[in-house]
Formats: C-alpha cells, structure tokens, sequence
C-alpha cells in the first residue's frame, strides 16, 4: 500500500503521458458539462425563484426528482438513444467526449436550477418589494438580483463541477472509458483498478480528492463571505 | 388625490374592501386598526405590488414610493444602499446625519441591526421623488430618538415635495404627531375617517371607540 502510494506520486510528477491525457480529458468533460449546466441552469432558476404561475410547483418537484435521478439511468437513457438501435444512432456520438458532455449537462442542470431557486425563492420576495418600492424598473430590479445572487451562482457552479468531476456511472455508459479517448479520471481509477493497476489508480485518486479539497475550501470560504 | 374603490381576496377570504378613498397632497393621512385589518394589504396594492380582485382597477398616475414592514438590504454598504436611489451627495449626508447613520456608512448593509437597516431604508426611501409615499410601520423596530428624527425627516419631505403620504402605523402617538386625516380600518373595511383629533377624541363607530379604549386613548 505505502510502496504503491509512493509510487502514484512520483508518477504525478514524473508527468506521465497517459495520466495526462485522463486529467485532460477530465477537464475537458468536467468544465464543459459544469459550465453549459450553469448557463442553462441559472437563468431557469432565477424564473422559477422569482416568478408565481400556475404549474410551478410542478416543475419543482420535477427538476427535484430530476437532481436525484442515478446517473446510470442517465447513462442508459442515453446509450438507448444513442446506439445502433437508438433514434439518434446516425450522429454517431457513442463513445465520444461530446455525448459525455451532454449527458452530464442533463444530469448536473437540475442540481444547478435548484440550488438557484431555493435561495432566489428565499430572497426574491423582500427584494421585489423593495426594489419595486423605490420604483425601479424590471431591468434594474434584474440587476440588483444578479448581484444579490453572484456568491450563490459561484458556490453553485463549484458543486456542478464537484458532481460532474466525480461522475463515474454516465460517462462509462456513454463514453465506454476507451484509453486515449474517452477515459476520464473515475472510469480509469475503475479500469486500472479492475487490471491491479493500482499505481495510475492511486495517482488519480490523490489527483481527485486533492481536487475535492480545493473545491470543498473554496465553498468555505465564499460561505464565509455570503454570510457577512 | 383620488383613490379608487379596491377590494383584495386571497383564497377566497375578503382582506380588503375600500369605497374611494382621497389621499390629501401635501399632507400625511395615517391609517390605524389592528393586526390583519387590511392596512398592509392597501400600502401593497397602492405600491404595485400586488394587484387588487377589479381587473380594470386603476392606480392614481403618480410615482409611488413605498417602504415595506421588512426593508430589504442590499448587498453593498450602507452608503451605497442610500445612494442607489439619486446620487446627490449633500442629499445623502443630510439624510444620514438626521438618522444617525454616518458612522455606519461603510459597514455592510446586510450586518445592519434591525432599527439600522430601517433608517438605512428610509433614507433611501427619501432620495427618490415621489409623488405618494407609502411607509408600512417604518418606524416600529426604531428606538424613540430615531422615531422621532424619522418622523421629522417624513414631514420635512412631505412639505418639501407636496406629496400625500399614507402612513400605516400602530402608534396612536404618531399619527396624532403626524397626521392630518385618519383613516380606521376594522375586517379589511374602512369603518371611519376624518381629521385625526376629531377622529382620535370623539369617534362615532363602536368599533372605533374599542380600539382606541384598547390603546388608553
């Protein structure tokens, strides 16, 4: 165990090729998937904070379920639509970066829309009847509710990116985790785990969870400043 | 200034029915009654904020300028939170130094304690124009020296602009201070009205007479 801690270090540092393509590919994945969901994500759940309809309670309840929906019912879905038997099949996107991408968008969105809406919804009414108060318009009272928002929308953000980095069910699925192509870092800790590879698998979890911390002490500390 | 009849329904439950009202320019008309009397309901639908049961009602054609029981602080200083409603600085230091509120000009807003983020309101409130001015219980988380630099600062901006102020409020004391005409509001209805030591000292309606009893006037 310490030996082979030893030595996924100094394959971290010796920069190897094939740890390289994994992390990435990882970036690749992550911080595209992440940030699609966020501009997709955001603005739904600034609406759905702010605004008062008939069905929104609905489309809560629906996006609650859809941020608890197991990631390989995603992966499956996608598979399904996607493979030779799917009604997508001739765009040929199994097994690529880009259906990846896509089905992490569809499984991190719901987590960004709700994150945004509990806490528009919690602040929105004090703000509306403030802002509309003193007689600002709609663009105005957007605004102020951006700004109101910006720690929120990068604590948010951080989660997507977490959810999506640590994803390993519908990126297997869909990307088949295939060596210089589709491996991200979950899918290869799996496969080199699988072979006794233990040494590229320790490395990618050191990698990981290093990752983890970073993002976990920066939420802190935008937490922290929210709460001043 | 002339409002028109307003009835507001919420699930099925009559909060608020009132016969046109006249909102004098130039004076402050305080509104009385107790909890759930449809005073709160009447600021909110004259501020837009929410609309009463007549689609086709009308509002009066006027800006309306309106500061809620809970004043919402930005997320900026409290110099900053003042100064988003008109950029005249001699406005805002004058406001500021009326309410005491130079001290925590830099101070996040968001830290502000409940009587401080009320005067930060209200001095916001003051910098814009309005034609209407609607304060819901401004003054009800203010020590007494803060209610009554308040107070000062309202009628100083009621003479000043000539607009109609609706005062809603729970002291007797102040609307006796500030008004020229009360209005008494009992189950979303107005039960009287008139000038406010007519009204305060020789009410007609029995319901009236109670609730000033209640309140030792």
């Amino acid at each position: 165990m310490g030996s082979s801690i030893q030595k996924a270090i100094a394959l971290i540092l010796s920069a190897d090729r094939e740890l390289l393509n994994i992390l990435g590919t990882t970036a690749r994945v992550s911080l595209s998937s992440s940030v699609i969901a966020l501009l997709i994500g955001v603005p739904i759940g600034i609406w759905l904070g702010t605004c008062r309809f008939h069905g929104r309670g609905t489309l809560v309840v629906i996006n609650r379920t859809l941020m608890g929906m197991p990631p390989v019912v995603c992966g499956l879905l996608f598979y399904m639509l996607f493979s030779g038997i799917g009604p997508f099949r001739h765009l040929k996107l199994l097994f690529t970066v880009k259906l990846m991408i896509l089905a992490q968008v569809v499984l991190i969105t719901p987590i960004v829309v709700g994150n945004m809406e509990t806490y528009v919804s919690d602040i929105a009414p004090a703000m509306r009847e403030t802002s509309k108060g003193l007689g600002f318009g709609p663009g105005k009272r957007f605004l102020l509710l951006l700004n109101e928002c910006v720690y929120s929308i990068f604590s948010v953000y951080l989660l997507a990116f977490a959810r999506a980095i640590a994803e390993v069910g519908a990126v297997s699925m869909v990307g088949g985790a295939i060596a210089w192509k589709t491996n991200v870092m979950t899918t290869a800790i799996m496969q080199y785990t699988n072979r006794g590879n233990f040494t590229l698998g320790i490395a990618l979890g050191l990698i990981l969870m290093s990752l983890s911390l970073v993002v976990n002490v920066v939420m802190s500390l935008m937490q922290r400043r929210m709460s001043r | 200034m002339k409002i028109l009849p307003l009835k507001k329904t919420y699930a099925g439950k009559k909060v608020l029915d009132l016969p046109e009202i006249e909102l004098p320019e130039g004076q402050i008309t305080a509104v009385i009654g107790a909890n759930g009397s449809g005073k709160s309901t009447l600021a909110k639908l004259l501020a837009g904020i929410e609309r009463p049961d007549q689609k086709n009602w009308k509002a009066p054609e006027v800006s309306v300028g309106y500061m809620p029981q809970k004043s919402y602080a930005f997320r900026m200083s409290t110099a900053r939170n003042i100064a988003m409603n008109g950029a005249d600085l001699e406005r805002i230091g004058r406001l500021m130094k009326a309410l005491q509120l130079e001290p925590l000009a830099k101070q996040r807003a968001k830290k502000l304690s409940g009587g401080e983020t009320a005067r930060m309101a209200l001095a916001r409130l003051l910098m814009g124009s309005y034609e209407l001015l609607i304060l819901d219980e401004t003054t009800a988380a203010m020590d007494m020296e803060s209610t009554l630099a308040a107070e000062k600062l309202v009628q100083d901006y009621c003479q000043e602009t000539g607009c109609a102020v609706l005062l809603i409020t729970h002291s007797i004391q102040q609307a006796r201070r500030l008004a020229e005409h009360v209005l008494f509001l009992h189950g979303g209805e107005l039960v009287e009205e008139g000038r406010t030591e007519q009204l305060l000292t020789a009410p007609i309606r029995d319901e009236t007479k109670q609730f000033l009893e209640f309140y030792g006037v």
